[in-house]
């Protein structure tokens, strides 16, 4: 199984449609994908899924259940050759303010539980792939995730200007952790990308000294959808789609 | 002179080792110095296994700490498993996290079990 964490710097990268994108094109290959809103914060996935759980993976954290039993079924009806299982943040305000306020004794513990539960979808659900969706930024929540992945596919996009805040979480994060790492640059306008797509991610290669993975273009298209459309499966031929597919291989292969 | 050639290589080569023995030293020193900090901020208050606190230990025991983290409780030999370390190197960097006051040991039978202490 492979762990992979989709983080940014900065909010509102479109980390949570990349995820959300990503399993539905590993389960359409025929994978099982347990897919992970990590993101207490500000959680979003259940825009897209609009679940009801038996419980939310707050309650996994606070040890009221298992992991298991935090999981949805969301992959059903969709067509899938395979499946995905996601858990989701509760999006209360009680339950986001809970998380706030949490200590370093309880973290400790999040942290076991996140690393138990890496085990636990790879042993009991048998998934080939992990993705949690994180909270941007160095965040206990997504920290504990960033260290029980084996990959970190870190979401910038266009109007990113603060790459030394950036490159100090590479160095100080990734490095640290030892985690293989690379870049998904997403919503780049097309004026941005001047001399073609490989200077512009030479350039932000050079400052971040990890591989840049993809670079996905701003479509208005797409943000009119609001994060409510698995564009993968809605629309598979649009270039959105195309090139989320292009970049799960090389994010396979991290 | 052929041995002055020779003796010059011999320089070379004991250069070469005094320079290596040199980066040895240096990464000791450091990596005592981080354990330094580590037991001063052990001492002075609360330090919990959390991220935080793996972020500041050394490299070597961040990977034993890990190890625990994932297990919860787990002999030598099952951490060397986890991290494809030797055996003996495992133990000596969970003992060093006992010492740190990270992890707590305890003997079932024959076996030495090292934990994180909730």
């Amino acid at each position: 199984m492979k762990a992979i964490s989709l983080h940014s710097y900065k909010g509102g990268t479109g980390k949570t449609s990349i995820a959300a994108n990503l399993a539905a094109i590993y389960a359409r290959l025929g994978h099982k994908v347990c897919l992970l809103d990590y993101d207490f914060r500000a959680p979003s996935l259940s825009v897209l899924f609009k679940p009801n759980p038996r419980f939310w993976l707050n309650d996994y954290l606070n040890g009221r259940c298992e992991v298991e039993e935090a999981l949805v079924d969301v992959g059903k009806g969709l067509g899938l050759r395979g499946a995905i299982f996601a858990g989701f943040a509760d999006p209360s305000t009680k339950a986001i303010r809970d998380m706030m306020t949490k200590d370093r004794a309880w973290e400790m513990g999040a942290l076991h539980r996140t690393l138990s539960a890496k085990r636990a979808v790879q042993r009991a659900l048998g998934a080939d792939y992990l993705i949690f969706d994180t909270s941007p930024g160095i965040h206990y929540s997504s920290v504990n995730a960033l260290a029980s992945s084996d990959a970190i596919a870190l979401v910038m996009k266009g109007d990113d200007f603060d790459i030394e805040g950036t490159k100090e979480m590479v160095q100080g994060i990734y490095e640290v952790l030892g985690r293989k790492a690379g870049i998904i640059m997403n919503k780049i306008p097309m004026g941005l990308i001047g001399e073609g797509e490989e200077g512009f991610a030479k350039g932000i290669e050079d400052a971040l000294r990890i591989p840049v993975l993809g670079v996905i273009r701003c479509y208005c298209e797409l943000m009119a959808m609001g994060g409510r459309s698995i564009y993968a499966l809605d629309r598979p031929d649009h270039p959105f789609s195309k090139a989320l597919e292009g970049l799960s291989k090389r994010i396979a292969e991290m | 002179m052929g041995n002055e050639d020779a003796v010059i290589g011999l320089l070379k080569k004991i250069n070469e080792n005094l320079e290596e023995l040199g980066r040895k030293l240096d990464r000791i020193i450091e990596i005592q110095g981080s354990s330094r900090t580590i037991a001063k901020a052990m001492t002075s208050g609360e330090m919990p296994l959390d991220v935080d606190t793996l972020l500041s230990l050394p490299d070597h025991l961040r990977r034993t700490a890990m190890a625990i983290c994932a297990l919860g409780e787990a002999t030598a030999t099952q951490v060397a498993a986890e991290t494809s370390r030797a055996r003996a190197a495992e133990s000596d960097y969970l003992n060093q996290l006992v010492s740190l006051g990270l992890l707590k040991k305890r003997r079932k039978g024959r076996d030495v079990y090292f934990y994180i202490e909730r």
